[in-house]
């Protein structure tokens, strides 16, 4: 595992070479039949500091890129979606007294939700690093 | 985005990217500084230690003549003919025919014939037509000239403020009452054209205005000295939990949006009554005479609703009725909890009772209080 760091607008950000990535900002970390997720340095970045976060349920069903819960930075509100479709199986806690961990550490202690997969193929759909660097450079969202 | 849209850039634009690395962002049309090391730190460093905000984006407005007196008596709200040499009126507002608010500003007073302004930036070429036209109709002669692109202009504000300038040599600062300013002063070895003892922090602290070369020498002075550059966003976080008003907010010229001024609630004596012939007078005593529909107050959320972020537009709730929406806001370090501004029907604002905000679908209670929200300010020397 390493990280990699990419200029977009004379603004550094980090990625990790053992994700997966959606357009949307997300990463995701494949543990077996589960995936692990959370928000990009980029998505932090963007945001500047988080304030708050909205948490799915666990036992909550969720589809591939369903927004499926929310993170509050202090000038909007931005939506939460789910890399892969499946069962929530674990929601990180911490976060609900501690939002600012998505900011000092988010692909760390700053996961947000652990899916456990339905189709384990939408894994390999995800972006790679390259990709999402790529996506970062071009601004798309 | 279109490719005509340019924002405006301050004259301390260049400072703020090459030498402060600030983030920057957008506001009211110009190009201002929104962070530096963290937004939750920032209001911290407000609350507790020294910040300087760069506010040149604000107006700076001169006015001169004969006439500069009827003109502002015509257009605000206060009576500022009290008004002292060298003291702020304190605030006030331009009313249009509605009774809502066109901007919120403070008349520093020079000398009969002189005096300045600080309009909004996002109501500064609104202000000045209105205050030409106003002049024009009604034959007064006033002279009124635009330094906002001449002068730079910060705040210093937090509790160790008068410390920071008493190690840059300039502890005299504190000789300034609230309110009070001197012009043609030194500061660092700089010219400077003004210095104010205000802000809109609620904190003590000082308001410079000075030519670009000298801002920046002073600036510089004052971050060895132990200041800290503070941005644009904590600048709004801190004026909520004060209970400060903004524009497009709490207040605008659209009545379909915005209830009339004595709604607001503005209170710093902003409305003198006893005064009259101001602009939007008509319509803001028959409203007084109706009584409000709405007034605004001020939320801090439940313990446990510490983190549920209250956002412009959210509505109220009494059991199941709507009563009212918020206006503005956010999460605040220093009391470590959710805190906004709202209007609420003025039948159900009652202060220390609970009320409902809706969130994405879900109620979460907050209590209605006056403000500020945070205690022991304003600090008034």
């Amino acid at each position: 595992m390493s990280v990699v760091e990419f200029e977009v607008a004379g603004k550094k950000y980090l990625v990790r070479t053992d994700l997966r990535y959606t357009k949307t900002d997300e990463w995701a970390k494949k543990e077996d039949n589960k995936v692990r997720e959370g928000i990009t340095d980029y998505a932090q970045k963007e945001l500047k500091d988080i304030v708050g976060v909205e948490l799915p349920e666990v036992g909550a069903e969720v589809k591939k890129g369903e927004a499926i819960g929310a993170l509050e930075s202090v000038k909007a509100t931005a939506d939460l979606y789910a890399t892969v479709s499946g069962k929530v199986v674990e929601v990180n806690e911490r976060l609900l007294e501690e939002p600012e961990l998505l900011n000092k550490d988010p692909y760390g202690e700053g996961w947000i939700v652990v899916i456990e997969m339905s189709d384990p193929k939408e894994y390999d759909e995800l972006l790679t690093p390259e990709a999402y660097i790529e996506k970062c450079k071009k601004g798309e969202h | 985005m279109g490719a005509e849209h340019k924002l405006l850039k301050t004259v301390l634009w260049d400072f703020q990217v090459k030498e402060l690395n600030a983030t920057m962002g957008e506001f009211g049309g110009w190009e201002v500084p929104m962070m530096y090391t963290g937004i939750m730190k920032e209001h911290m460093i407000v609350r507790t230690d020294c910040g300087i905000y760069d506010v040149s984006h604000m107006g700076r407005v001169r006015m001169t003549g004969p006439d500069v007196v009827p003109l502002l008596q015509k257009v605000f709200t206060k009576d500022i003919s009290k008004t002292k040499e060298y003291w702020m009126s304190g605030p006030t507002l331009a009313l249009n025919e509605y009774a809502r608010v066109k901007d919120d500003e403070m008349p520093y007073k020079i000398s009969d014939e002189e005096w300045l302004v600080v309009p909004n930036a996002p109501y500064r070429e609104k202000m000045l037509k209105h205050f030409a036209k106003v002049a024009k109709e009604n034959g007064f002669k006033v002279n009124i000239e635009d330094l906002t692109f001449k002068l730079g202009m910060i705040a210093v504000q937090g509790p160790k403020t008068v410390e920071v300038f008493e190690k840059i040599g300039a502890g005299w600062v504190d000789d300034l009452r609230t309110l009070q300013f001197r012009t043609n002063e030194e500061i660092a070895g700089q010219k400077v054209f003004l210095i104010s003892r205000s802000g809109w922090t609620g904190e003590d602290g000082f308001e410079i205005w000075a030519e670009p070369k000298a801002m920046i020498e002073i600036y510089r002075a004052l971050l060895k000295a132990g200041a800290k550059p503070v941005g644009i966003i904590c600048r709004d976080t801190i004026r909520i939990e004060m209970g400060f008003v903004l524009g497009g907010h709490e207040y605008g010229e659209d009545p379909k949006e915005f209830p009339p001024a004595n709604s607001l609630r503005y209170g710093l004596g902003a409305i003198d009554w006893s005064k009259r012939g101001f602009i939007g007078e008509d319509a803001l005593r028959a409203y007084r005479r109706e009584g409000v529909r709405w007034i605004r107050v001020g939320i801090r959320m439940r313990k446990r609703h510490a983190r549920a972020i209250i956002r412009q537009g959210y509505k109220l709730y009494v059991e199941d009725q709507c009563v009212g929406w918020v206006t503005s806001g956010t999460y605040s370090p220093y009391l470590k909890t959710t805190v906004g501004q709202a209007y609420v029907d003025s039948r159900y604002a009652i202060f220390g009772d609970f009320i409902e905000v809706e969130i994405r679908g879900k109620r979460y209670e907050g209590k209605i209080l006056d403000f500020p929200l945070v205690p022991g300010r304003p600090v008034v020397k």
